[in-house]
């Protein structure tokens, strides 16, 4: 019986949301490692927050090159971070019902929060500053 | 509340080993993370919605308690984001290598690694916390 040198039949399966979250899980964690790293080490090491004001704040958001990259942060983090809570849920809510209502309220928290963010970042200016 | 009872014994007692504290330190560490960057996206809006308001923000961000909680979320931003390429690296470019043995070495490379990048950080995070907060090393 030669049961065991049978390739594997490769299946085309209809892609849903899931397939795609795990996916992008994974690609926006490595596209996460520089951003999120960077910002950190930066702010919360080499900076520190004794020397962050809100004229530095200012300053940095209004810059072009810096509001770039915390736009990409924002959208990448905080979508790939509630997707991750999303997943904890899923880990222990089987109803698929009550899964539906969490996982509206984690997309509405989402949303609300990120659209916050996205106006300060957009809002703000280098004339804010003094 | 039987579901947590059974969710706290099935964290404690499975046996996985490295695997599974693997997994339980990068759901922690995930957790804690975006627990902290949904107050932080939240405080940052302060410098537009309410400037006068984010010097309060920048108070609390430099007390000794968020000091403390600033150096464990620079661990556990390290931690996650460090086994995250191992996560990705083995789902992605090396699916064959999701075998005990090999994901046991890997999980321990992902806590030296880890250590390396965190410890001369919270070194110079905690040298910083004593200079402002405790007036030590010349204040």
């Amino acid at each position: 019986m030669s049961v065991t040198a049978k390739e594997p039949e490769k299946i085309r399966i209809q892609k849903n949301f899931d397939q795609i979250a795990w996916m992008a899980m994974r690609y926006s964690g490595v596209l996460l490692i520089p951003l999120a790293f960077g910002h950190m080490i930066l702010q919360d090491v080499v900076v520190g927050v004794h020397q962050i004001t809100t004229d530095y704040a200012v300053e940095r958001m209004a810059t072009l090159g810096w509001k770039l990259y915390d736009i990409f942060l924002l959208a990448f983090a905080f979508g790939h971070g509630m997707n991750g809570v999303r997943q904890v849920f899923r880990d222990y809510i089987h109803n698929p019902r009550s899964f539906r209502i969490v996982s509206s309220i984690l997309f509405v928290v989402w949303l609300v929060i990120s659209v916050i963010g996205a106006i300060t970042l957009l809002a703000i200016n280098p004339a804010m500053g003094r | 509340m039987s579901n947590l009872k059974t969710t706290l014994t099935g964290y404690t007692g499975y046996r996985g080993r490295e695997g599974h504290w693997a997994f339980l330190l990068h759901r922690i560490t995930g957790l804690g993370v975006v627990l902290f960057l949904a107050i932080h996206i939240l405080d940052t809006s302060f410098v537009y919605f309410a400037p006068q308001l984010y010097d309060e923000v920048l108070k609390v961000y430099r007390s000794t308690l968020f000091g403390i909680g600033e150096v464990v979320l620079v661990f556990c931003l390290f931690y996650h984001g460090v086994n995250g390429i191992r996560i990705a690296y083995l789902d992605l470019l090396a699916p064959k290598a999701w075998t005990i043995e090999k994901t046991r070495r890997s999980a321990y490379l992902v806590l030296v690694i880890t250590l390396v990048l965190w410890v001369p950080s919270a070194g110079y995070m905690i040298y910083n916390l004593l200079r402002h907060n405790f007036g030590m090393f010349g204040g």
